[in-house]
């Protein structure tokens, strides 16, 4: 398994457990393609939000874009297109402002249009802008990856407006269209909470059932 | 197809993330590493930079830098900005990336942080493939200062003259800022309010297309922008920013209504300043105070321990409506100091910007203090009187006389209080009436006995503070080739030291420890081309006196830092 060195962070873990919680697509269409809209919160600026998709089978006109930035209630995405590799993703793309993808996008919104894409399996990343990929390869992070979190309502990003103070809202939203599966990835971090939480809860559980197997 | 990008080359050294603030609007980054290359469509022929750049409102560790960005497209634009400490830009400091699109005209602010104070920058703007003009600023200074110098420009009219004033300013490397005092800008259509060149658009500015319209062609002037170009900016509107005449709830030139094609009118007046009001703050290399209460514009500088200066809002935020006079004079209606003009109920400044200000002016540590605002303070009277017997007749209902309840409450800083101390020091600088005028401040300069709060015009005795009038940059004064007007003014008005209603130009404000020299400028001709200006008169105020005394033109600071090139 890959690791994301440049995010080990809890607060990814809020984030990505807010997009699962926030996700909603059509789950009985695995296997064909079909529209996706994922949705989630971030607090911190150098929070990384992963969505995988799959295509079975090569698609045109694959179109993958947010709508979330609202004027600049919240803060300006920029997002990157990966195809996995072994263990690791390579980066097919990175685009940070396009509001030409779907109707509803605002101007710092971004997104991509692919007339073809081969069968794979494929990593969306969404992050504040200009918190740029590092490299070619997902696990070299991204350039805001060692900085301390700042939360995105006490900072300013660099593409804010001083005259109106925005971006400080954290929501995201990524739109599939043409994919046959989605999934909002929980970053190792979280799952690791998410793993030492089960083990709590089997703890609990166990301890529990000892206490009932007691005679009264 | 969106705009994908190559990826990056990882980053060496220093967080590219160095330049983001977490409070004060700072938003650009120092990247030691080179940035990532976002591709962009390049706009061929079109000069991306025509609005030039500007800079404004420096205090000790920031200033706001401003661009535009002509694009024919309504994408959204990655601008990258420089910033270095020669005009070469070898000595890069910060480097960093913002953004514009349609919402904000293509404007580009940002309040560029972790800078030094005292210390001049020269910084570039880079977008679609073209660079800006290298603009140059300045921090202010902290601690002890020794020095500063300060140009005062007002009533900048486009279309009445050419901005020669703006382009001896540019020229000259012995500032630490320009001061305007307002109206930068008017709202009048073609051969309203002067002829030489056509205003953009062709109508009166109403909606937020005829401002930012309004502010572009501004800003295009070749002039204005080496100015810009040249010197951090410190504004504050009057009222031609939004329209003639303005207060709190309305304005002499503007009609209530709906607008075409359903009316005649030019809108609610609370949607004409909110419009005014963004293409100003876009346009304008001005930090807004508090994005939830834009009229609130009043802000302070303070250069190290030598001055603070205070720019006071007078127009939007709480300004009474102006009354009417009504008292005939040979010289036109005038008012007297009774009636609704006595109500103390009646703001200029408002009671928040009072406070405010009184706190500023009696806990600043600096020397010096400055008020730049927009209307005169001085009392200007066309009948001379005691106030003990009524004052006098009063000429002007929209400056600080129409306001003379108001007027006292600042007074009342200056002079002090049983509970608090007086506060000495102060001066005033002063627009809007395209003319000159040196001035010491007294509640009663026409009663000669300094012991009942009257004023010595002879030796300025009883005077509280000075004030400092600036001409236009090119908006007509009176008429008054033999200075006659002049001399009839100052003698009904014993306080006032110069008055010079012909000339156009700026001032020159020199502050040291010790005094505070006005000086007045004039340039030849607004209606042509020309480089010629010429030293007026100079007049000083010695620290602890609070009176006027005739002064002589300064000598520059030896080897001020060199101008962009």
């Amino acid at each position: 398994m890959h690791t994301y060195r440049a995010f080990p962070r809890c607060a990814n873990a809020v984030a990505v457990a807010a997009a699962a919680a926030a996700f909603s697509l059509c789950a009985s269409l695995p296997a064909v393609a079909a529209n996706f809209t994922v949705s989630g919160q971030i607090s911190f600026h150098n929070d990384v939000v992963m969505v995988d998709f799959r295509l079975a089978e090569a698609a045109t006109n694959v179109r993958l874009w947010t709508d979330s930035w609202q004027g600049g209630l919240n803060f300006d995405p920029a997002a990157a297109l990966w195809l996995a590799a072994g263990n690791d993703f390579s980066l097919l793309a990175e685009v940070d402002d396009d509001d030409t993808v779907a109707a509803g996008q605002g101007s710092f919104d971004t997104g991509f249009v692919l007339p073809t894409l081969a069968a794979g399996n494929y990593r969306v990343t969404l992050v504040a802008a200009f918190n740029a990929a590092n490299g070619t390869l997902l696990s070299q992070g991204f350039s805001y990856g060692s900085e301390t979190p700042i939360l995105l309502t006490e900072w300013n990003q660099p593409s804010y407006d001083p005259n109106a103070n925005d971006q400080k809202g954290g929501f995201w939203r990524l739109n599939l269209n043409g994919v046959d599966s989605v999934t909002v990835v929980p970053e190792p971090a979280s799952a690791l909470l998410l793993a030492l939480g089960l083990m709590g809860l089997i703890g609990l559980t166990r301890t529990a059932g000892r206490h009932t197997a007691q005679p009264r | 197809m969106g705009r994908p990008i190559k990826p990056p080359p990882r980053p060496a050294g220093t967080s590219r993330r160095g330049f983001f603030l977490k409070s004060g609007g700072a938003a650009l980054a120092v990247a030691a590493a080179p940035l990532a290359v976002m591709a962009q469509r390049q706009d061929v022929g079109l000069p991306v930079f025509q609005h030039g750049v500007a800079s404004g409102d420096p205090l000790s560790d920031r200033v706001i830098l401003w661009t535009r960005v002509t694009t024919g497209q309504r994408s959204a634009v990655t601008v990258t900005c420089l910033i270095a400490t020669d005009p070469g830009l070898t000595q890069v400091v910060q480097q960093g990336r913002v953004k514009t699109n349609p919402d904000r005209d293509f404007t580009v602010k940002l309040d560029a942080g972790r800078l030094q104070p005292g210390t001049t920058y020269y910084y570039r703007f880079s977008a679609l493939g073209q660079q800006s003009p290298v603009g140059r600023t300045r921090t202010l200074r902290v601690g002890a200062t020794a020095r500063a110098r300060l140009a005062v420009v007002s009533c900048s009219n486009h279309a009445f003259g050419l901005f020669n004033a703006y382009r001896r300013i540019a020229e000259r490397a012995d500032i630490d800022a320009v001061v305007h005092l307002g109206d930068y800008l008017y709202e009048y259509g073609p051969n309203v309010f002067g002829s030489l060149r056509t205003p953009e658009p062709p109508n009166e500015m109403v909606t937020l297309s005829d401002y930012r319209l309004r502010h572009a062609q501004y800003k295009r002037d070749a002039d204005s922008i080496e100015m810009h170009r040249q010197h951090p900016l410190i504004a504050i509107w009057d009222d031609h920013e939004t329209t003639n005449d303005s207060w709190r709830d309305g304005a002499e030139n503007h009609t209530p209504g709906p607008l075409p094609p359903d009316g005649e009118g030019e809108g609610t007046w609370a949607e004409r300043v909110n419009v005014g009001l963004q293409a100003y703050y876009e346009w304008m290399p001005v930090r807004i105070p508090d994005v939830s209460r834009r009229r609130e514009n009043q802000r302070k500088f303070r250069f190290g321990d030598l001055l603070e200066l205070v720019m006071l809002e007078e127009r939007l935020q709480a300004r009474s409506q102006q009354l009417t006079a009504t008292v005939p004079t040979p010289f036109g209606n005038g008012f007297v100091q009774t009636g609704a003009f006595a109500d103390a109920s009646r703001q200029l400044l408002g009671t928040t910007q009072e406070v405010w200000l009184a706190d500023t002016l009696r806990t600043t540590p600096a020397r010096w203090k400055f008020l730049g605002q927009g209307v005169m303070f001085a009392q200007l009277k066309l009948q001379g009187a005691p106030l003990a017997q009524g004052g006098g007749v009063f000429l002007n209902t929209d400056q600080w006389d129409g306001y003379q309840p108001a007027r006292n409450r600042v007074y009342d800083i200056f002079k002090g209080t049983s509970t608090q101390p007086a506060v000495n020091n102060c001066v005033v600088l002063t627009g809007d009436i395209h003319s000159s005028w040196a001035s010491d401040l007294s509640q009663d300069p026409n009663n000669p006995n300094v012991a009942t709060g009257g004023y010595n015009p002879a030796t300025g005795e009883g005077s509280r503070a000075v004030e400092f009038v600036g001409t236009s940059v090119t908006s007509p004064g009176v008429s008054d080739p033999n200075g006659s007007n002049a001399a009839l003014l100052r003698s009904i008005n014993p306080h006032f030291k110069y008055i010079e209603l012909n000339q156009r130009g700026y001032m020159l404000m020199d502050v040291t420890p010790q005094r505070v020299v006005g000086e007045w400028w004039y340039v030849d001709t607004v209606q042509s081309i020309s480089n010629v200006q010429t030293f007026g008169v100079a007049f000083e105020v010695q620290i602890g006196t609070n009176r006027l005394q005739p002064s002589a033109q300064t000598t520059p600071p030896a080897n001020p830092p060199a101008l962009a090139p």
